[in-house]
């Protein structure tokens, strides 16, 4: 029972680094799935360089060089921020990716339609092609957002008080090896359980013509 | 529909030397086209011959490589660079509809027409469904607005792009082979619609491969091949006697099935 009062109370934290490190990806992979399209081959190449390279370094890598490497010699990471930014940047690499698929299954007939009645482009993304873009997106956002509250464990490592981190604490100073993890493993199942049902529900809801 | 336009005669489109270029593949080899206000233009042609890039050159879908278009009484010269300003201009004053209607599938059909009426003409959401309502009505669809696209059939769904390009009140109306697409059943309530417009007077030009319908309702018939026009006139007349070989071959080739 302590153990799972321990554990119940880092919950707020293991979701807070992953709605946080979500939505700073969320961000950032606009600009980087923008990119991917520009008319501009640089652009085109540095981008898909970038995202290359947040998608390539497991996470666990990318968080310790920004705590450790950046944080000791130029700025002073707390773990906190350190893991918000970690994973936000490496989410903006598969949200990035995401985004893409979800715009290039937007039929090109939207953008000449669109185009041809005289819709500004800011309109045209806004009201058009973001909407059925996002629709295609979403199931795959979601599926990022579950794996992304599973590997906000590895942050335990730079010393998040989070989930994992309570639990492995618990452990060792209690003994008991499996109970603890084993509590771990289930509230991590029931946080995700409502976003995989989210995902399900939404995927339904949002689908329309082509896919229905 | 916009208000007959009596005084006819006037030209308010003319395409002058466009060249449109792909790789080494000329699609327009210097074509010229002027459309007098009121009149409706019939264009018929094998694939590839580069009647719709000629088409999509009028309100800058293609950019053509070079030549002049005058629209209404603005000037373009695609040799220099086109602003984005002069672009929306041209494209408010033309509309277009499509082979593959392209709808917003996110919106119902209510909504497909009044909300580039919101966007472009700046009418509020009262006004717009206003228009809608009674363009939606007079093609036949007034039962069908609070529905998805996806849930019309294809006769319907190219109803609604006619009338959301009618909509935002253009003077030219542009029509990229409008019933390629659908069965030939539905294709006659497209034509009918396309048919009273052209009595309303509106200016039109028109892709297709109807040739009964451009027999009728054309003033003038245009016959591409090759990225050129090979042959035009009273389209009675052309489809009677072409003088070009080529064009008598294309001809019988469609007239025969």
């Amino acid at each position: 029972m302590d153990h799972f009062l321990a554990i119940l109370s880092a919950v707020p934290v293991t979701l807070l680094v992953t709605f946080a490190a979500f939505a700073l990806g969320a961000v950032i992979a606009l600009p980087l799935a923008g990119g991917r399209r520009s008319r501009f081959a640089v652009v085109r190449l540095l981008t898909k360089g970038v995202i290359d390279i947040l998608r390539g370094v497991p996470p666990v890598v990318f968080v310790f060089i920004l705590f450790f490497g950046v944080g000791s010699d130029l700025i002073r990471w707390e773990p906190l921020p350190a893991a918000i930014v970690g994973l936000g940047l490496i989410s903006a690499g598969h949200l990035a990716e995401i985004y893409r698929g979800g715009l290039m299954a937007v039929h090109q007939g939207q953008f000449e339609a669109s185009a041809a009645l005289g819709l500004t482009s800011t309109t045209t993304f806004s009201r058009v092609i973001g909407p059925q873009a996002f629709r295609v997106a979403i199931p795959g956002m979601v599926t990022w957002l579950i794996s992304l509250l599973k590997d906000s464990s590895i942050v335990s490592t730079i010393g998040v008080a989070e989930i994992m981190f309570v639990t492995s604490q618990g452990a060792r100073s209690s003994g008991e090896g499996l109970l603890p993890f084993i509590i771990a493993g289930a509230v991590y199942i029931a946080l995700g359980t409502p976003l995989a049902a989210l995902s399900r529900w939404l995927e339904k809801k949002l689908s329309f013509g082509r896919r229905a | 529909m916009t208000d007959p336009q009596p005084k006819a005669g006037e030209t308010i489109l003319r395409l002058n030397d466009i060249r449109k270029v792909y790789g080494d593949h000329v699609a327009l080899g210097g074509v010229s086209l002027d459309v007098k206000r009121g009149e409706v233009v019939a264009i018929i042609g094998p694939s590839g011959s580069g009647k719709s890039t000629l088409l999509r050159c009028v309100n800058q879908l293609e950019v053509p490589d070079s030549g002049t278009l005058e629209v209404l009484g603005s000037n373009i010269d695609f040799a220099g660079r086109v602003s984005s300003a002069d672009l929306l201009a041209l494209r408010r004053k033309v509309g277009m509809v499509f082979q593959s209607f392209n709808l917003f599938p996110h919106m119902n059909v209510l909504r497909n027409v009044s909300f580039p009426q919101e966007r472009v003409l700046g009418r509020s959401r009262e006004e717009a469904d206003k228009v809608s309502r009674d363009l939606l009505e007079r093609v036949g669809l007034a039962n069908k607005m609070e529905n998805f696209p996806q849930k019309c059939s294809g006769g319907q769904q190219q109803r609604v792009a006619i009338a959301r390009a009618l909509a935002l009140e253009p003077q030219i109306m542009l029509f990229d082979e409008p019933t390629s697409a659908l069965d030939p059943e539905l294709g006659l309530e497209v034509l009918a619609v396309m048919r009273r417009l052209a009595d309303q007077g509106m200016t039109m030009v028109v892709v297709t491969h109807e040739i009964h319908f451009a027999a009728e309702v054309a003033d003038r018939l245009i016959v591409m091949a090759d990225g050129a026009i090979i042959e035009e006139g009273v389209p009675s007349e052309l489809l009677a006697a072409p003088k070009t070989a080529r064009a008598k071959q294309f001809l019988s080739a469609i007239t025969d099935r």
